[in-house]
């Protein structure tokens, strides 16, 4: 190596620490999602989460010794962003990260934290995420077409012989959901009256809601997020219609109670097990609580996500990638949001998916 | 023009004061329905909250900025004036610091990777730079040369993008295939949608080519058969170096850095990949310099000047414009072609039009025409917000405001020259 | 047949819409030849605003309909009129003489401007309201399809058609009218006539933005849920429809307003959804192709 190079390196090397400012002492973990866009609402809840799983961990004294330091970055769930963040992540020389959130980011960025092998653990329930042979890639909630077969078949029985439309808003995550849902309906002998896809973002549904009515429509499937849904509420009760819906996980956002303007009762929609209720939560979502969080939707996945972390790298010894991975894989762990294992895709081994139902501003679990 | 002159007398404070209260009086206004009440969700309902003591320091801010500001003009215009009167009239002159400025910038971009050799951030911001210094370029053909107003210029580079995402997909064909195929398909399109519509003015054709890109955009997102939808196409084959794959160990022959017998380091793509987006950014820009020589780029600068001129010369203006357009959208299908290649995932959404808007910006805002505005400009666009990721919330907004600053303070852009390759030898201009 | 009537209906209404923010695009255009690209952002303020009104309405007690929707009506235009003027004040003002690109990149800074602080003065989160205006007259019943008129939609479709009459009659028989026309044609010589150019165009701006309010307030009780990212898309389809009416002309605004929406809510209920954009651009090409100023637009003539 010549002179000029080392000169070269050598400031290169001082202007990028000044450029990431580490402490080199500390483990960097990182969440990344929307923080800011039209689903900073979900952004907010990873944050809430992961910011009080760190405090926590490191009032105990943080992970073999280390204290652990947060990352935040945003992506406003556009895929240019997310590897823009993701490579700014690598560089501030992280160990672990949980993000991104929208399939659409997680898919391009993960490519990233493989190439510099960084374990991850992701909500994104898009099937392509843990598709493609990656081996850093945990996923700590069920995957669309899970999630869409056990939506499918609830509503296949519960709705026996009513007419059931299915849209979707043509996002990745949408459209999975959609497609996966329509599987499960078929699979159980439904076919759906209509298959449509609007666009997500419009604030004018009242044509598809017309053609939904004409065609007897009484149950609407739905894959994509609650901003539309609540829209297509009101223009169906102006239409006079008595719509139920059944969507995902992105429907547990409380937005929608308000948005529906008192129409979210007939809101149905499948996600994970609600862990509030869940004994070994019960003393975090108490101090959530206090400091006016309620742990609702991506909270506790979020804080989840930190305990996993905690305890792989606490039976590693280590945060290099392939003890961490290992432990990861092999592991089996004690969550706020229940008991965590990972098959050989990083799927988790007993995914479990709930109907809950909207009633006045909370949800429940339909018996 | 404006109703705040500077005037040559001195101005008196009482003035100013008037002056700068009427801004305030007027952030009053903007002020109560923005900051001063706000509306929020409390269980289920909406409620109106108030916030007097930011509305206060939002109006006090603007007040004392006012002041500041104007006494800042009031000083700056002084000097001015008194410059100019002991000023002889100069002749516009090439300025020979920017050929420097150009060969230095060049040095550093060579180095660059070197210098920052263990941070991929740095390297990989630089190579969105060069992407959109490409995609100015290429656009600067139409909108700065051919003076074509094209909104919709992002339709190419999905086009390119795409091309190279299906055709090593579904066909196995590898990135140097794929890239004059590409850049063929690209200027196909762009020929497709100049034909019918170039007849327009300025404006209607600015709607028709915002038009397309979303028709690209919409097709791209419903035809699921042949572009993966809204899951876009991922796992797209990256380019390798001379046929030796980036991968930390390869069953089938050797990799890059099992050749060389280097230890495997991630880096050694994201640096592989600025260096070839800097090669093709710089063949972009001698193409361009060389066009701006001959027949045809003259009679795009003719065109921009004055079509009617043109036409009476018995020029075929159409397909002047048509080339003008065929070869800018080609250059943006090359460019799509690298970023699927260096995204390794594409999908709908990263061709929105506020790409379109982005680019369009950078040739604007770096002076039209100025292939080196375009680089100046382009590194503003892509590193502002970049910056900005540590307060991400007021990222956009910032980034805003410096749009309209700059404008407002250079319209003709930061590196403003419009003048014609050629004038006609004894003109003085 | 039924549902034919019903989205009929539909597609009068969203027109009516996007006819109402298209006449502020072409007020504006009308007078500097300049496309504000900002105008969707202003009448995303608008709607943003009017949500404030309503809802502070709704805790002071104001119940009564008319009552209600006169005030919000009022309040909002006059807010939304102060950042129209500004809007012209801050971007385009200084760039009157500049290249003509130069207003185009600023009003998109504006538009990503105006954005933004919604979004951070505001809150990302969608505003519902309730709805103000409930209730609707139920036509006639087809084959179990009873075909409805909201009293939102009839009040968007008729204040459109007020507001067109209105408007035409300011632009074509007064003297601002006048003046206005007259700063399109030539703004040197105008000013040179004693005519203040600035303040014509000011009032202009903050006309447009009056409109945009007017179409704020009707969008937000229609739908009843706004929220900081409305603004481009309303924006884009008003811009096409201006253009396809021809811009510059007040009847043309809202003639391609209709075109549109009709053509969104056929398309949606007869093939599908998904490619309604496709279909509403593709046939302002097709129109442009034929008749290159839109149209019901004057052809333009080449100034040598």
């Amino acid at each position: 190596m010549n002179t000029l190079h080392k000169k070269l390196s050598v400031a290169g090397a001082c202007i990028a620490s000044i450029l990431s400012a580490q402490a080199y002492a500390d483990y960097s973990v990182a969440i990344a999602g929307p923080m800011t866009g039209a689903y900073a609402s979900a952004g907010e809840q990873i944050k809430r989460g992961a910011e009080m799983a760190i405090a926590d961990i490191n009032a105990k004294g943080g992970v073999n010794g280390q204290k652990l330091k947060l990352e935040i970055g945003d992506d406003a769930c556009d895929p240019k962003q997310a590897v823009s963040v993701a490579n700014a992540m690598v560089n501030k020389k992280i160990v672990f990260m949980h993000g991104h959130w929208c399939s659409s980011s997680t898919i391009p960025a993960s490519d990233i934290y493989n190439e510099a092998q960084i374990p991850m653990a992701t909500v994104s329930t898009n099937p392509q995420v843990t598709e493609r042979g990656l081996k850093n890639i945990f996923r700590i909630m069920g995957r669309d077409d899970q999630q869409g077969g056990v939506a499918g078949a609830y509503v296949a029985k519960r709705f026996a012989g009513q007419k059931v439309a299915v849209l979707d808003d043509k996002s990745a995550y949408g459209k999975g959901l959609a497609d996966e849902t329509a599987k499960g309906m078929q699979a159980k002998g439904m076919k759906p009256a209509l298959r449509e896809s609007i666009t997500a973002g419009e604030k004018d549904y009242s044509g598809i809601v017309s053609k939904m009515k004409a065609a007897g429509v009484q149950v609407l499937v739905y894959g994509g997020y609650h901003t539309e849904v609540a829209l297509i509420l009101r223009q169906a009760q102006q239409a006079g219609m008595k719509l139920m819906v059944m969507g995902g996980d992105t429907l547990s956002n409380n937005e929608i109670v308000t948005a529906a303007g008192g129409n979210a009762d007939s809101v149905l929609f499948t996600f994970a097990p609600d862990s509030r209720a869940n004994p070994a939560a019960a003393d975090v979502v108490k101090r959530f609580r206090a400091a006016k969080v309620e742990p609702d939707g991506y909270v506790l996945y979020a804080y989840a996500a930190m305990q996993l972390f905690q305890q792989a790298a606490t039976t590693a010894k280590s945060v290099k990638y392939n003890d961490l991975r290992k432990a990861l894989a092999g592991g089996s762990f004690n969550t706020v949001v229940g008991k965590m294992s990972f098959d050989a895709k990083g799927d988790l081994k007993v995914p479990a998916f709930v109907v809950y139902q909207w009633k006045g501003n909370k949800y429940e679990a339909v018996k | 023009m404006t109703t705040f002159q500077a005037r040559t007398h001195t101005v008196t404070l009482t003035e100013r004061l008037k002056d700068a209260t009427n801004v305030a009086l007027i952030a009053i206004l903007l002020g109560i329905p923005m900051i001063g009440l706000h509306t929020v969700d409390a269980g289920g309902k909406l409620m109106v909250a108030t916030r007097w003591p930011w509305l206060l320091a939002f109006v006090a801010t603007m007040f004392f900025g006012r002041l500041a500001l104007q006494f800042a003009i009031d000083q700056f215009k002084l000097k001015r004036l008194t410059r100019q009167r002991t000023r002889t009239l100069e002749l516009a002159t090439p300025r020979p610091w920017l050929k420097w400025l150009g060969y230095g910038l060049l040095g550093f971009s060579l180095v660059l990777p070197i210098a920052f050799s263990d941070n991929r951030y740095v390297v990989d911001t630089a190579t969105t730079v060069l992407i959109y210094v490409m995609l100015g370029w290429g656009l600067n053909v139409v909108v700065g040369l051919a003076g074509l107003l094209d909104l919709g210029y992002v339709a190419f580079y999905a086009v390119g993008a795409y091309s190279y995402a299906l055709l090593s997909t579904q066909f196995g064909w590898n990135f140097w295939e794929t890239l004059p195929v590409a850049g063929a398909l690209a200027a196909l399109f762009g020929i497709l949608l100049g034909w019918p519509t170039l007849r327009l003015r300025g404006d209607y054709l600015a709607i028709v080519t915002l038009g397309f890109g979303e028709i690209i955009r919409v097709i791209l997102i419903n035809w699921t058969e042949f572009s993966g939808g809204p899951n876009g196409i991922g796992s797209i084959e990256r380019p390798s170096f001379f046929g030796l794959p980036f991968k930390p160990d390869s069953d089938d022959g050797a990799t890059f850095a099992s050749f060389f017998g280097l230890e495997y380091a991630s880096e050694h793509r994201v640096i592989f990949l600025y260096y070839l987006i800097l090669v093709l950014a710089l063949l972009t820009n001698l193409f361009i310099a060389r066009l701006r020589k001959l027949p045809v780029g003259l009679a795009w600068e003719a065109v921009r000047e004055d079509e009617v001129a043109c036409k009476a010369l018995g020029m075929n203006v159409t397909n002047v414009k048509l080339s003008a357009f065929a070869i800018g959208a080609m250059l943006g299908g090359f460019a799509g072609v690298f970023f699927a290649a260096r995204q390794g995932f594409i999908s709908p959404e990263s061709f929105v039009f506020s790409e379109s808007a982005t680019i369009l910006a950078i040739v604007v805002l770096g002076g039209m025409g100025s292939q080196f505005g375009v680089v100046i400009a382009a590194s503003l666009l892509v590193i502002l917000p970049e910056l900005g990721r540590d307060f991400s919330e007021y990222r956009m907004l910032l980034f805003g405001a410096a749009m309209i600053l700059i404008m407002v303070w250079k319209p003709g852009g930061l590196i403003s020259r419009r003048e014609p390759s050629k004038v006609l030898a004894g003109v003085e201009k | 047949m039924g549902q034919f009537i019903q989205q009929l209906i539909n597609g009068l209404t969203l027109g009516s819409v996007y006819g109402l923010i298209a006449l502020g695009y072409t007020m504006v255009y009308g007078i500097i030849g300049m496309i504000n690209f900002a105008h969707g952002d202003i009448y995303m303020v608008a709607a943003i605003i009017s949500v404030t009104v309503i809802t502070l309405l709704a805790a002071l007690g104001i119940s009564a309909v008319p009552l209600a929707l006169m005030v919000t009506l009022l309040v909002v235009m006059a807010f939304t009129a102060v950042y129209g003027w500004s809007v012209e004040r801050v971007a385009y003002r200084p760039l009157r003489t500049a290249p003509r690109l130069a207003p185009l990149i600023s009003a998109i800074g504006m538009s990503i401007f105006l954005q933004n602080m919604v979004q951070l003065t505001q809150g990302a989160r969608v505003k519902p309201i309730a709805d103000m205006m409930p209730g609707q007259f139920n036509l006639f019943t087809f084959d179990g399809f009873t075909v409805f008129l909201s009293y939102t939609q009839l009040m968007i479709i008729v204040v459109t058609v007020i507001l067109l009459a209105i408007f035409t009659y300011l632009i074509t028989r007064t003297s601002f009218g006048r003046q206005q026309r007259a700063c399109e044609q030539d703004q040197t010589m105008t000013a040179l006539l004693g005519v203040n150019v600035d303040r014509t165009i000011s009032l202009t701006f903050m006309l447009g933005a009056a409109l945009a309010a007017i179409a704020g307030v009707m969008v937000t009780i229609y739908y009843g849920v706004v929220d900081f990212a409305i603004g481009f898309v309303a924006g884009l389809k008003a811009f096409t429809a201006a253009v396809l009416g021809g811009i510059g002309s007040l009847p043309g605004a809202v003639l391609g307003g209709l075109i549109i929406g009709m053509l969104e809510s056929f398309w949606s209920a007869y093939y599908s959804p998904e490619y309604k954009d496709v279909a509403g651009f593709a046939l302002l090409i097709l129109v442009l192709m034929f008749r290159p100023s839109g149209l019901l637009g004057r052809p333009e003539v080449e100034k040598v």
